[in-house]
């Protein structure tokens, strides 16, 4: 064999930027949570209504984000209507783009059938959060159940599909081998669960709730889904480990070839472990020792929000610099602009913003499982500031923010 | 790991859990990502080009001449020559190869499929060209095409890549590229013409000619005459251009290692 160098070859610049890894990460989170919050809403399991409470909260705040990020993406984005105008059904990016505003639609009105009974008991306080609570109501008609069941059900549905073509979209390109594999669509759903479960363990503390069955419903979800995304990565690595070309064989160039993939695997092989022995841990303390430990679950819901934010970092940005038909990894290195940490940062302060909106004027604490006015309690002068129905599961008396 | 045991793990592992996901996986690729039927162009003919790697002395006049012709941004490129420094491990004797790329017009083009709005689109002549007024910039086309043919050009923020000077083909002229070969490296013509110059050479090499990355079933139309098929895929050589930057982290140049 002889040796070879290549000479010259041009700069080959990455094509998606950060804020798709925003949208891959965001959506996820959105289908996760809407997950999350279907038993109590959907199937009526009342033991899970403070997890679907936080659940809707993160999934409508990132059902509104997650479109921003991706049409930023479009190098054209004032043409998004020729997504419309030109639609078609042999691109997954089409189809997805037929999806996405449905499932923003049904996301929406999800939200706004299991939170309408308290914004309605919500009517006569006083001030801008009545005012928002009168107009946001939309009258004083009962709401019925069997309507956000229809519409929570519908939704649910739309997020398959919204599972399906992020991983389609993506897996098919077979220009990308480490992209190309059956096995991406599943591990993007784990990743998803396990951010999801994380943010939830996040706004369980920051929301002040610090509810005990929340925390522990969170860690089955997040011990789950670790258990499914390590049998996907082992399935892939088996299924593709005596292939001569393809994902698997890709990845293994890739870590033999640098220097930066190595330490990519050892990060992401090491932070999935320890996540996964944390779980573990927590999930298998005696109950006593249970409210001390649960306070700190917020510091293991950051480490699943990163597992699930590198991986898609990992997965849509590093990919990219792996070299196709040249040699060796292209540079990238993230510019400062909206193309890189200020997009970065903005989506994640647009996400904060669409939170602090909802915590301001909607009392989502009181959200129940559809229902009328009368089933709502009525709220204090400071409802939204108030977490009535947890005050039992609370550790330190759900001291108050903001 | 002998290869017995290693095919032993890959189906158990395909018996495992794959088993319920693949057969989903096949459903989704039959019924999405089919190509979409050609449109414009004349259906009488199929332009294809053959590159005589024997006549390229890596000059860059193509790469130059397309620039010109087609004023690409600095720095992207529809037509490039990759030059590698090949060293004989016994010998030691060195020796340079030079590899033409450009947009291979195949005849499963990954790259069309893809495009949410039908911007990029295969003409009934093989040319794959992209609308630039109807491309949305989502760069998808980009990311599947396996050749690099592809970037969005900083300009129009749109999609850009080789279009064969479709222009300057139906005005009856030669591609840029072409033109300039100072080797006569380049021929492009209609394959679908018996006596055109492109059809008599495929004809007479037909069993020497490759085209790049085969296993990806793309089907390329720019067929390698002369080549090595170590080039074939990507090659196992070292990438020897390392940025120079100041201190100021603004990049000064090149160097190489060696």
């Amino acid at each position: 064999m002889n040796s070879a160098i290549e000479l010259l070859a041009p700069r080959y610049d990455i094509a998606w930027y950060p804020w798709a890894v925003q949208y891959f990460f965001l959506i996820a989170l959105s289908y996760a949570t809407l997950w999350l919050a279907a038993p109590a809403l959907v199937f009526g399991k009342p033991t899970w209504l403070p997890t679907a409470r936080l659940a809707l909260l993160a999934c409508l705040s990132t059902t509104l984000v997650a479109p921003v990020a991706l049409l930023a993406d479009l190098h054209q984005p004032l043409r998004f209507w020729h997504f419309y105008a030109y639609s078609n059904t042999h691109s997954w990016m089409s189809v997805g783009s037929l999806i996405l505003p449905l499932y923003v639609v049904g996301v929406v009105v999800t939200a706004w059938l299991a939170w309408r009974p308290a914004l309605q008991a919500n009517r006569q306080a006083p001030g801008f959060a009545g005012l928002i609570a009168r107009w946001l109501s939309l009258g004083d008609s009962p709401t019925p159940r069997a309507l956000l069941v229809l519409v929570g059900l519908g939704t649910l549905v739309l997020s398959t599909g919204i599972m399906l073509y992020t991983g389609a979209e993506v897996a098919i390109v077979k220009a990308r081998p480490l992209w190309h594999t059956g096995w991406l669509p599943p591990m993007f759903v784990a990743t998803g669960f396990i951010a999801a479960a994380g943010l939830l363990m996040v706004l369980n503390r920051v929301s002040g709730l610090h509810n005990l069955s929340v925390t522990r419903q969170m860690l089955k979800v997040m011990l789950g889904a670790c258990l499914v995304a390590g049998l996907v990565a082992i399935s892939w690595f088996l299924d593709g480990i005596n292939a001569h070309v393809g994902s698997v064989v890709a990845a293994m160039e890739s870590v033999r070839g640098s220097a930066e993939w190595r330490s990519t695997a050892l990060w992401g092989g090491l932070t999935g472990v320890a996540l996964l022995g944390a779980v573990l841990y927590l999930l298998t303390r005696p109950a006593a020792h249970r409210p001390a430990l649960y306070a700190w679950t917020w510091v293991v819901g950051l480490v699943a929000l990163h597992v699930g934010w590198m991986f898609r970092w990992v997965v849509l940005m590093d990919v990219q610099t792996v070299a196709r038909h040249s040699a060796g990894f292209h540079h990238y290195g993230i510019p400062a602009g909206s193309s890189g940490i200020l997009g970065i940062v903005g989506t994640f302060g647009l996400w904060l913003t669409a939170i602090l909106l909802v915590e301001l004027f909607v009392p989502w604490r009181q959200a129940r499982q559809g229902g009328s006015v009368a089933e709502a309690s009525p709220a204090p002068p400071a409802a939204t500031h108030t977490a009535v129905e947890n005050t039992a599961n609370n550790i330190e008396g759900a001291p108050r923010h903001g | 790991m002998d290869s017995i045991r290693r095919t032993l793990l890959g189906q158990l592992a395909r018996l495992s859990a794959g088993a319920a996901l693949i057969p989903l996986a096949s459903v989704a690729r039959a019924a999405i990502n089919r190509q979409p039927p050609r449109r414009e162009g004349d259906s009488s003919k199929r332009y294809g080009m053959l590159i005589d790697l024997r006549q390229c002395i890596g000059c860059q006049a193509c790469t130059v001449s397309c620039h010109i012709e087609n004023a690409a941004p600095l720095g992207s490129f529809r037509t490039t020559v990759s030059q590698y420094e090949v060293e004989h491990e016994e010998t030691g004797e060195m020796a340079t190869f030079m590899l033409p790329r450009l947009c291979n017009h195949c005849e499963d083009p990954p790259c069309v499929p893809v495009c949410p709005v039908e911007a990029t689109f295969q003409r009934q002549d093989g040319i794959v060209v992209v609308d630039s007024d109807r491309c949305v910039g989502c760069a998808y086309c980009v990311n599947a095409c396996p050749y690099d043919a592809r970037f969005i050009n900083e300009r129009t923020q749109t999609a850009d890549k080789c279009t064969f000077c479709a222009h300057r083909l139906e005005a009856g002229l030669l591609p840029a590229c072409v033109e300039s070969c100072v080797g006569g490296a380049r021929i492009i013509g209609d394959m679908r013409d018996p006596s055109s110059q492109i059809s008599r050479m495929i004809d007479e090499h037909r069993d020497a000619l490759m085209v790049l990355q085969p296993e990806k079933n793309t089907l390329p139309q720019v067929f390698y005459l002369g080549m090595d098929e170590r080039f074939v895929t990507r090659p196992l050589a070292e990438p020897v251009a390392l940025e120079v930057l100041d201190p100021n982290g603004k990049e000064m140049g090149y160097e190489f290692c060696h």
